[in-house]
């Protein structure tokens, strides 16, 4: 694997990738979602997210990915240098999460090249196969998603994150329900998009976090307030 | 304080004066009274209405929920005032024109802004959080806005030929008495005036509803 | 972007594949529509039986078939993304608006392959006087622009409350009174003998405003 690497946004070399939180926070309704959190990482690296279950850790992925609009303060992405809206976030970013679903009615092959196609991204059946080459979904490509193990459906969560390229990964929880075959794939994915590019794991799994150079470890502070 | 009790002499003194000191048209007869509510309140559902929906547009440019406050407020009063125009407009039709309801174009335009208002309220109790609520029903006012026109437009030319209705010109309004339009005019005034204020006590509940919720 | 245009075409498209193939497979809102457009042309037909004579009432009573149709089926291509819990993955790989263009277009497939059964059944049924077809056929395809461009957006709305579908009728009846009052009174002048231009004149109008207004919308549909 080159340090360059292409994206649909062009090429892009390393240390391009920055991501920086000011003060930012979220709540949904009268619960705070996220305490207020100011951090800054650049790639290279893989970012490990900690925290006990309900502190934000999902909410935080959500919002660098662009899905979420944070209550207060500011989530950036720059990309080669330029910083990258919100609304254009997709086209940078990997995002697999636990409530990322797939159509059922479709498909392995047929929601992946979906994604692809919507995308606009150049020969999309062989990204695709890439895609799930890495994942080692290949020999499941024909199955409906309906029919699929959680296990399973986990690999192809991942393998719609990286259909793409992107120089920044947010996996959100990526080891659940995955077997040891599994584990050893993401493994070698996480480390090898860490070396060119920005991984972010939002995990309270030590087998994943011990994979991150460096911990944001979110506090709990503020969880006590009930409505 | 000086403005509440302002506004409630001033409303008052409306009311006696028209009563007591402005004359009848020859035709409408008692009836003629009704003008002072009826035209007013449909006034107002008007004005709430273009209100609420000028809030939704600043909502969705700058995102401050201070402007959700003053669309929904404007909403609920708008409809309360809406009701009132109904009623009252339906039981002038019910003495003038014979029954309560035909469809006219005026009547099926008050109607159409009832629907709005209905339709706007009911999907803002459906929606939570309080940023989602504000977003979503701000784009349905932006849409009804756009066909508001058209219904102004479309629907008079429609129903116009299903109900020829030729009662639709002895309002007479043409030539107003002087005493009937000063009284009138001091009621538009008032109504508009209690309007703003309800307005302005809605939205005090709803950003204190707003920041107990935040706390 | 080296060429948004056409990827922005792209996406668009994909979307609408993506959509049909979908409904193609499951089939689930075609039949509950085609079925619920039957059922209340079977109702109407019955309780009053055929009217050749009065071309008026019949412009109404098909309108009101065709509206209820659409009001029981056209916030399902949004309600379907967010019960599948597929919302995320859409809004992931396209913009709202390629999303909601996607799925107007998915809605006209929809309102045309529901009005190639409902009308052709409705006119045999009724006994209806042969329609101008030119007149008749602009009405139609008009009256379903305006009526797509309208629900398409509501639809959006509808999927993100807690009732999800309940609202979609309530909310949307406004927005389509215009498009109901106009395409009634296009269709029975047309019957009449008379010109309909004015009326596919004013939705087509009303169809381009409020997607144009849609279109400045689309980007605040999902922000959470």
């Amino acid at each position: 694997m080159s340090a360059l690497r292409e994206t649909s946004v062009g090429v892009v070399g390393t240390e391009a990738v920055r991501v920086t939180a000011r003060a930012l926070a979220h709540r949904y309704g009268p619960q705070r979602g996220l305490e207020p959190l100011s951090f800054e990482v650049v790639a290279p690296a893989v970012v490990a997210v900690t925290g006990p279950n309900g502190v934000g850790k999902s909410t935080l992925l959500k919002i660098v990915a662009g899905l979420l609009e944070p209550s207060r303060g500011e989530a950036t992405l720059a990309v080669g240098g330029r910083s990258v809206l919100a609304a254009e976030r997709r086209r940078c970013v990997g995002y697999a999460g636990p409530e990322l679903s797939f159509y059922p009615e479709l498909g392995v092959t047929e929601n992946l090249t979906f994604a692809a196609m919507t995308r606009g991204l150049p020969a999309p059946a062989v990204r695709v196969r890439e895609s799930l080459d890495r994942v080692g979904l290949s020999r499941h490509g024909t199955e409906r998603v309906a029919a699929l193990s959680s296990g399973m459906m986990q690999r192809l969560r991942i393998a719609f994150a990286l259909l793409h390229r992107p120089p920044l990964l947010l996996l959100d929880e990526p080891g659940n329900h995955l077997d040891d075959e599994g584990r050893v794939a993401l493994r070698a994915i996480v480390a090898e998009e860490g070396r060119a590019g920005l991984v972010l794991l939002a995990t309270n799994d030590e087998r994943e976090w011990r994979l991150a150079e460096r911990r944001i470890e979110l506090s709990g502070r503020g969880l006590g307030h009930s409505a | 304080m000086i403005l509440r009790v302002g506004l409630w002499v001033w409303i008052t003194v409306c009311l006696v004066a028209a009563f007591l000191w402005a004359p009848l048209v020859p035709i409408l007869g008692d009836t003629t009274r009704v003008l002072y509510f009826h035209i007013p309140s449909a006034w107002v559902a008007v004005l709430a209405l273009g209100w609420s929906m000028l809030h939704s547009l600043l909502y969705l440019k700058r995102r401050d929920l201070e402007h959700d406050h003053q669309a929904a407020g404007a909403a609920e009063i708008g409809l309360l005032f809406c009701v009132v125009a109904t009623v009252s407009g339906s039981l002038w039709a019910k003495a003038m024109w014979g029954s309560y309801w035909n469809w006219d174009p005026r009547e099926t335009s008050i109607f159409f802004v009832l629907l709005l208002y209905g339709a706007y309220l009911a999907l803002r109790t459906a929606i939570e959080p309080a940023e989602r609520r504000a977003r979503l029903s701000a784009i349905y006012s932006a849409v009804a806005f756009v066909a508001v026109p058209f219904l102004m437009f479309v629907v008079p030319r429609i129903y116009f030929t299903l109900h020829p209705d030729p009662l639709l010109n002895t309002r007479g309004k043409v030539d107003m008495d002087p005493r009937i339009r000063a009284v009138f005019l001091a009621m538009l005034v008032g109504f508009t005036t209690l309007f703003f204020w309800m307005l302005s006590l809605r939205v005090r509940v709803a950003r204190l509803l707003q920041r107990r919720e935040e706390t | 972007m080296p060429n948004a245009g056409s990827s922005f075409l792209a996406a668009v498209w994909a979307i609408l594949r993506k959509e049909c193939r979908s409904e193609w497979r499951t089939r689930y809102g075609l039949n509950a529509a085609v079925l619920f457009a039957v059922t209340s042309l079977t109702g109407v037909s019955f309780a009053v039986g055929r009217l050749t004579d009065r071309s008026d009432v019949l412009a109404a009573l098909l309108w009101v078939v065709l509206l209820f149709a659409a009001l029981a089926s056209l916030s399902h291509a949004f309600v379907r993304e967010v019960e599948g819990r597929t919302l995320t993955l859409l809004r992931l790989v396209a913009s709202p608006t390629e999303i909601a263009l996607g799925k107007l277009l998915f809605n006209l497939v929809f309102l045309t392959v529901l009005e190639a059964v409902t009308v052709p059944l409705f006119l045999i049924l009724m006994g209806a006087p042969g329609p101008r077809w030119g007149a008749f056929l602009a009405l139609l395809a008009s009256g379903s622009f305006a009526l797509a461009t309208s629900a398409t957006l509501v639809g959006a709305l509808i999927s993100q409350t807690r009732g999800r579908g309940a609202l979609f009728a309530g909310v949307s009846l406004p927005l389509l009174l215009p498009v109901l009052a106009a395409a009634v009174a296009g269709t029975r002048n047309q019957w009449a003998g008379g010109s309909a231009a004015v009326e596919v004149r004013m939705l087509m109008a009303y169809a381009a405003a409020t997607l144009g207004a849609s279109l400045l919308l689309y980007d605040h549909l999902w922000e959470d």
